[in-house]
């Protein structure tokens, strides 16, 4: 399971909720590429306790820009 | 080669038999990072049972992968026997149960080379170079053992077999492999070459040894299962994939070099962090003893990355009191 995050200074990572690890939105990180795959699998996160929505057009951006070859 | 004798790639020495450059190189002509299974950063030597369907590392730039969890474990130096000589570490597995796979299952160990470090190989293209795989394994099993190399994109794929004829003894295996002319190799900062050491996957998940092929394959047909027999062991240290059609001499690099290629990919530390007076937040700023070969996942305990890059990151913990601080572990990964 994974949730978004957004930090004071505005970054933006995804958190593995496992482990607490905070996975960056780079293509080449093997993690995002994962977190990637879990969304393209149908799998939604939990939104950012700063808040925010998240859209399927959110969805489909971040499948794309992580998963560009697939 | 003749002394003084140069080609595009190769000096003759004047000591008989050996040369400069090509397999010859005593420097850095090891593709295979931490291939003696010295640093462990992650588990410092402690065994670990393998998870489900997810590709985890073990000693450092070494991961595995099995379908379903527990049917392995992996420790460095498991079983405590005797490395071979020269040797101070391997990377042992011990088969969990006698566990029956599907045919599509599967149960390997391996590692991803970076695409910048096999720019000299040329593979892919008409002048791809011969490379040969070098290491030392210990088996309680005899028989044909396997495993493949293949690229990023998984459609080419080069699956190898060898033989370990004598159990509880360690064997010196050597494979020359042709360089694939065909296919796309990334000379990137993503997969280059990826080798993969078979386990004991299904069926359709092994081919036919010693040709390049599009289909993928993690080992070759009808080799040798660990883990189908409970307690069976498997030990390798001394890897070495290197340009030239023989075996060199391993590469031994200093301690201190190896740690630092494999914390191109994965780096631990910890730091401290004292508040900040008026709003209670303890910044961390953290520079890693390595660029990473890409913005890495970071994590610690109970910090906010407020800032992520290849060679830094920064991080905050609030709700501390004012004066107070904090001294935390984090872990950096940009494994491939």
């Amino acid at each position: 399971m994974y949730k978004l995050s957004k930090s004071m200074s505005g970054y933006e990572c995804v958190i593995r909720l496992e482990d607490n690890a905070c996975i960056p939105f780079d293509p080449a990180n093997r993690d995002a590429e994962e977190f990637a795959s879990w969304l393209k699998s149908g799998n939604v996160p939990e939104p950012a306790e700063e808040g925010g929505t998240i859209t399927p057009e959110w969805i489909a951006d971040t499948i794309a820009k992580l998963l560009p070859n697939a | 080669m003749a002394y003084g004798t140069v080609n595009a790639d190769v000096i003759g020495t004047s000591v008989a038999g050996s040369n400069l450059g090509a397999g010859n190189a005593t420097l850095m002509k090891n593709k295979i990072i931490n291939g003696a299974c010295v640093i462990d950063q992650r588990n410092a030597g402690a065994s670990v049972s393998n998870v489900a369907a997810t590709a985890t590392y073990a000693v450092d730039r070494w991961k595995y992968y099995g379908t379903s969890a527990s049917k392995f474990t992996i420790q460095q130096n498991a079983g405590s026997i005797t490395p071979p000589v020269g040797y101070i570490n391997y990377l042992g597995f011990t088969s969990s149960a006698a566990t029956v796979v599907g045919t599509s299952d599967i149960y390997v160990f391996g590692q991803p080379i970076e695409g910048l470090n096999i720019t000299d190989l040329a593979w892919g293209t008409a002048n791809a170079k011969t490379v040969t795989l070098s290491f030392w394994v210990y088996s309680s099993l005899t028989g044909t053992f396997s495993g493949a190399l293949g690229n990023n994109a998984a459609n080419r794929c080069y699956p190898f077999s060898y033989t370990i004829s004598s159990a509880n003894t360690w064997t010196q295996i050597s494979l020359t492999i042709a360089g694939d002319t065909t296919g796309t190799w990334l000379t990137t900062n993503a997969i280059g070459i990826q080798i993969w050491f078979n386990l004991g996957s299904g069926s359709t998940q092994l081919g036919t040894a010693g040709a390049w092929g599009s289909t993928f394959y993690y080992g070759a047909t009808s080799s040798q299962s660990i883990i189908a027999t409970n307690g069976a062991t498997f030990y390798i240290t001394g890897v070495q994939l290197e340009v030239g059609s023989n075996a060199t001499g391993f590469e031994y690099r200093q301690y201190g070099q190896e740690l630092a290629l494999c914390q191109r990919y994965y780096e631990k530390g910890s730091a401290g962090a004292g508040s900040r007076s008026g709003d209670n937040i303890c910044y961390t700023y953290i520079n890693y003893k390595q660029e990473k070969r890409a913005v890495p996942t970071f994590a610690g305990v109970s910090q906010t990355l407020n800032a992520n890059y290849t060679d830094s990151a920064q991080c905050y913990q609030a709700g501390l009191g004012s004066a107070s601080n904090s001294l935390f572990t984090w872990t950096s990964s940009a494994e491939l």
